[in-house]
């Protein structure tokens, strides 16, 4: 009965802390399922949406979740340009490039930050993000919760879209078979921009979280890619509900390693879990 | 993507005159400047080469160089904090490689493409951790995420490390020429152009990848081992750093993945770059990432696949071949 009540709180926390790994990976997760191309530089994009919070939280007093106000419709233009000049080419000339151009653009980016930023780490501190609430005899950050909420709402959103929408289901038909889309008289290249553009807003989203949950450095976007990588690996690729199971598996993975192994092995337990999905289930639970 | 893989037609003696050159170069008192530039070309070289064997021929684009290179870091480190001479250390950083390479094939190879990729992508920061919580050696006083500094470098001098590295990157540049030639090579472009029909043509697969990327950590290892006696110094941060491939993978795409004097040509450039850049080195990743994304929109090819285009190589090559025939 000890052993339950003292894992409880990890298992909490770790469930929680999906939330905030499945919209990570849901950005990755829309790219990589339907434009077939791994976007190794998500996890800097999303550390980038933090940065961008933080700058109009420190310059212009605005909250972090208010700032997704201009957050969002900015990292879909960007998304969209990036897209659309550099990935749609590289798309075109091999698999490998769209691969090295994005790790070019993962360089690119964490030096932007060293240089605007430094490399201090920072957090958005708001007056929320260190209330907790109460369930039964424990408490639990504010921030963990408001995560897993953020996760839901956002997928419920984007399972809406993906069906309701003639611009959903030209993406989701692009992703089952680009030929025959393209056949059938869509765009798929300005279709395959529209999804890059929407797993950026994702990722505007996502990045705001992080701020929230967990102090940032320049570099930070390499682990939060990782965890994302396996989360998208464990779900299946274009399974919304994987996803979030994912996430979950790998908030448990993190918070309940650092239980057993101590704070330090918590993001080696994670890491070392990528590699055994890939090499066990490399299709995911609910891969097609 | 298609490589074809042209006869050599320089004379072997040529090319042996040129290597001995090369190894007289810091008895005849050559600038050090130059030896210096040299060693870190010969260094990259090997592993530039050995990523475009894994990326330009056998189809594995492998995120994981950085893994052999620190790995075979703290071999070379440990084994000379527990007396083991320098040399043998180099030769146990590349055998570790090696071995571990082994290791990691059990998940990685049963991924393809993009997977694979991914798969390679966590190994390094998972190394990294192990290293940043084990104190492999020095008690108390040190180690746990702490650098250790490489011993037993007493008698080591510079033209020591030259000779070595030349060593490695000569071996390189004739292992990948005797690869390509061989049945291993052939069998690699097979399983690189499409692995269901190389697997039914009576190829084995998994082996033969198994065998490019043993090879390639190998020697990326003991290029790694070189470079560490050469900066004395490790630590958990910049042996797993991810800029190990930013060099890497310039040097080869640069240089032109999947021909065979690509990363030659490519790694002239990026050493150039690192010295150039050295006085700017707070934007020098933009700049690199730049280069990157620039040359693969460009010349997806790179440099040498973009010259082997031209009429003037062509009928360069034309001249060449007419003697001999």
């Amino acid at each position: 009965m000890t052993l339950l009540a003292d894992l409880s709180t990890p298992i909490v926390m770790g469930i929680l802390l999906g939330g905030l790994y499945a919209v990570i990976a849901l950005g990755l997760s829309l790219v990589f399922g339907v434009v077939k191309e791994m976007n190794i530089a998500h996890g800097d994009l999303v550390i980038l949406g933090s940065y961008l919070a933080y700058t109009i939280m420190t310059s212009f007093g605005v909250d972090p979740i208010l700032s997704l106000i201009i957050g969002m419709p900015l990292f879909f233009g960007l998304g969209f340009v990036i897209q659309k000049y550099l990935l749609n080419r590289a798309f075109k000339i091999s698999m490998d490039a769209t691969l090295i151009i994005a790790f070019g653009i993962s360089i690119i980016l964490q030096n932007t930050y060293q240089l605007i930023w430094t490399p201090m780490s920072r957090g958005l501190t708001t007056s929320y993000a260190l209330k907790s609430f109460s369930a039964g005899p424990f408490f639990f950050p504010f921030v963990y919760l408001l995560n897993f909420v953020v996760a839901i709402a956002v997928m419920i959103c984007l399972r809406e879209f993906l069906r309701r929408t003639y611009l959903g289901v030209a993406i989701r038909s692009a992703a089952q078979d680009m030929k025959a889309a393209h056949l059938m008289g869509i765009n798929t290249n300005r279709v395959f921009a529209y999804t890059f553009a929407i797993g950026m807003v994702l990722a505007a989203v996502a990045g705001v979280l992080l701020g929230l949950t967990f102090p940032f450095t320049p570099t930070s976007g390499l682990p939060f890619l990782i965890i994302a990588l396996g989360v998208v690996v464990l779900g299946g690729l274009g399974s919304i509900a994987g996803t979030l199971i994912g996430g979950i598996a790998f908030g448990l993975a993190q918070t309940l390693g650092g239980h057993f192994f101590g704070v330090a092995a918590q993001m080696l337990v994670a890491y070392t879990m990528v590699l055994v999905v890939l090499a066990v289930i490399p299709r995911g639970i609910f891969g097609r | 993507m298609k490589a074809t893989i042209p006869r050599q037609h320089g004379k072997l003696i040529l090319q042996l005159a040129v290597i001995a050159l090369l190894a007289l170069f810091p008895i005849i008192g050559v600038p050090r400047a130059w030896t210096l530039y040299l060693f870190l070309f010969f260094s990259y070289l090997a592993m530039a080469n050995m990523w475009n064997l894994l990326a330009g021929y056998s189809g594995l684009i492998c995120l994981c160089p950085a893994a052999f290179i620190g790995l075979a870091g703290y071999t070379l480190t440990i084994m000379t904090w527990l007396g083991v001479p320098y040399y043998f250390g180099i030769a146990y950083g590349g055998i570790a490689a090696a071995l571990f390479a082994i290791l990691i094939s059990i998940p990685v190879f049963r991924l393809r493409g993009i997977y694979f990729a991914i798969g390679t992508l966590v190994v390094p920061e998972i190394l990294r951790f192990v290293f940043l919580l084990w104190k492999p050696v020095g008690g108390d006083t040190f180690g746990r995420g702490a650098g250790y500094s490489v011993k037993g470098l007493d008698g080591v001098s510079e033209s020591h490390l030259y000779w070595y590295a030349l060593a490695v990157g000569i071996v390189s540049i004739f292992l990948m020429r005797y690869i390509l030639r061989s049945k291993l090579g052939r069998g690699l472009a097979a399983i690189r152009d499409n692995d269901d029909t190389a697997a039914s043509c009576g190829i084995n697969v998994f082996n033969l990848k198994l065998y490019s990327f043993v090879i390639a950590a190998l020697l990326t290892g003991i290029a790694g081992a070189i470079l560490y006696i050469y900066h004395g110094y490790i630590e958990p941060a910049s042996a797993f750093s991810i800029s190990w491939l930013v060099t890497i993978i310039l040097a080869t795409v640069l240089g032109g993945e999947g021909t065979e004097e690509g990363p030659i040509v490519g790694t002239v450039i990026v050493v150039f770059l690192h010295f150039l850049l050295a006085r700017y080195a707070e934007i020098s990743l933009i700049i690199q990432g730049i280069i990157l994304i620039g040359i693969m929109l460009l010349a997806p090819r790179g440099i040498m696949g973009f010259v082997r285009n031209t009429k003037t190589y062509q009928s360069l090559l034309e001249l060449v071949a007419r003697p001999a025939s």
